[in-house]
């Protein structure tokens, strides 16, 4: 079973994963109520807010935001490559 | 530096069915025993846009270390940390699904290592226009990743800033003061150019070696769906974790 990174995240992780696939699989793939997943945000904000902690404490928020910095850079590089 | 590679697949799996097993392709090594290096994933975003009906994701995977074992042996200890080799990399996962136009796309980096290799893979999947419905429906694939190296010029970014030289180096605490000078007269013996293309092109025959076991895994998975649907998966998964709990 996949875990999450942070053991004490585990439980909620698998309540709002089996709400998402459960949702995904039988509405969102079906076309029924394609306008909103709100259903798992009660048990995707618990979870969340447990993770959040976790990326914090392993920096890991901070290589987000060096993957966002570096995307930005590319970005530029890139366009300005094609003129 | 750059070097980027191109993939085409086919899925003999209908469009919906091939993004649900994306979803599902890390969640159990019982469901895909290509996934045992992968020791978690987690969602970090997940919401649909009103107005497209677009679904849009973001997860983040821990996988043990995909830095080839080659390039590794090219690094010197006090650029990997030493045990570096057995360390375990981040991967930003973000996918778009569209039900509506019948696409999908994704893209994966690592977060970690990316001063030695940074490694992009963007992923198309499409419904067929004129899907054949008497076969059940086929899934295509294209699939692009881009490796670069940017070894030297990250050292040298470094040198500059030495706090962001604390954040990076923080998974590896090395003496940091000690091994600049060291890296650098490292680099100059062989070349910066050279050892980032040599990473390059390593990287990209593992990657390949690696496809070939991802889409295995997927189709593993792909069967499973077709056998028992996503309620027998589930269940699958359910008597997987309270067996690993069991275990614990």
């Amino acid at each position: 079973m996949s875990q999450s990174l942070a053991k004490q995240c585990n439980e909620l992780k698998e309540r709002y994963d089996t709400c998402f696939l459960k949702w995904y699989s039988e509405k969102y793939l079906r076309g029924i109520g394609t306008a909103d997943n709100n259903e798992c945000s009660t048990l995707f904000k618990e979870y969340s807010s447990c993770l959040q902690e976790a990326l914090k404490e392993r920096g890991i928020d901070r290589l987000l935001e060096d993957a966002r910095e570096d995307n930005k850079e590319n970005d530029a590089a890139f366009l300005g490559r094609k003129k | 530096m750059v070097l980027t590679h191109t993939t085409n697949h086919t899925y003999s799996h209908p469009f919906p069915t091939v993004t649900l097993a994306f979803f599902l392709r890390y969640c159990s090594p019982q469901l895909n025993p290509f996934a045992s290096h992968v020791l978690s994933t987690d969602t970090i975003s997940s919401h649909v846009d009103p107005e497209t009906g677009r679904l849009h994701t973001t997860r983040i995977h821990l996988k043990k270390s995909r830095m080839p074992p080659a390039v590794m042996k090219l690094l010197p200890t006090s650029l990997t940390g030493g045990g570096a080799a057995d360390k375990a990399s981040y991967i930003l996962e973000s996918s778009v699904v569209d039900m509506r136009e019948g696409w999908m796309s994704t893209e994966s980096r690592n977060l970690n290592f990316v001063g030695v290799l940074s490694v992009v893979e963007r992923q198309m999947y499409v419904a067929p226009r004129a899907a054949n419905h008497a076969s059940g429906g086929t899934t295509d694939v294209e699939t692009k990743v881009v490796f670069r190296s940017r070894l030297g010029e990250r050292i040298r970014d470094r040198l500059g800033h030495p706090s962001s030289a604390a954040a990076t180096t923080a998974a590896a605490p090395t003496d940091s003061a000690s091994n600049h000078g060291q890296q650098d007269g490292w680099l100059s013996r062989f070349g910066a150019r050279g050892v980032q293309r040599t990473i390059e092109s390593l990287a990209s025959t593992k990657t390949q070696d690696q496809l070939g076991k991802s889409r295995e895994g997927m189709r593993m998975i792909l069967e499973r769906l077709r056998q028992t649907g996503i309620i027998g998966v589930l269940e699958l998964r359910k008597m997987a974790r309270e067996r690993s709990m069991e275990a614990v």
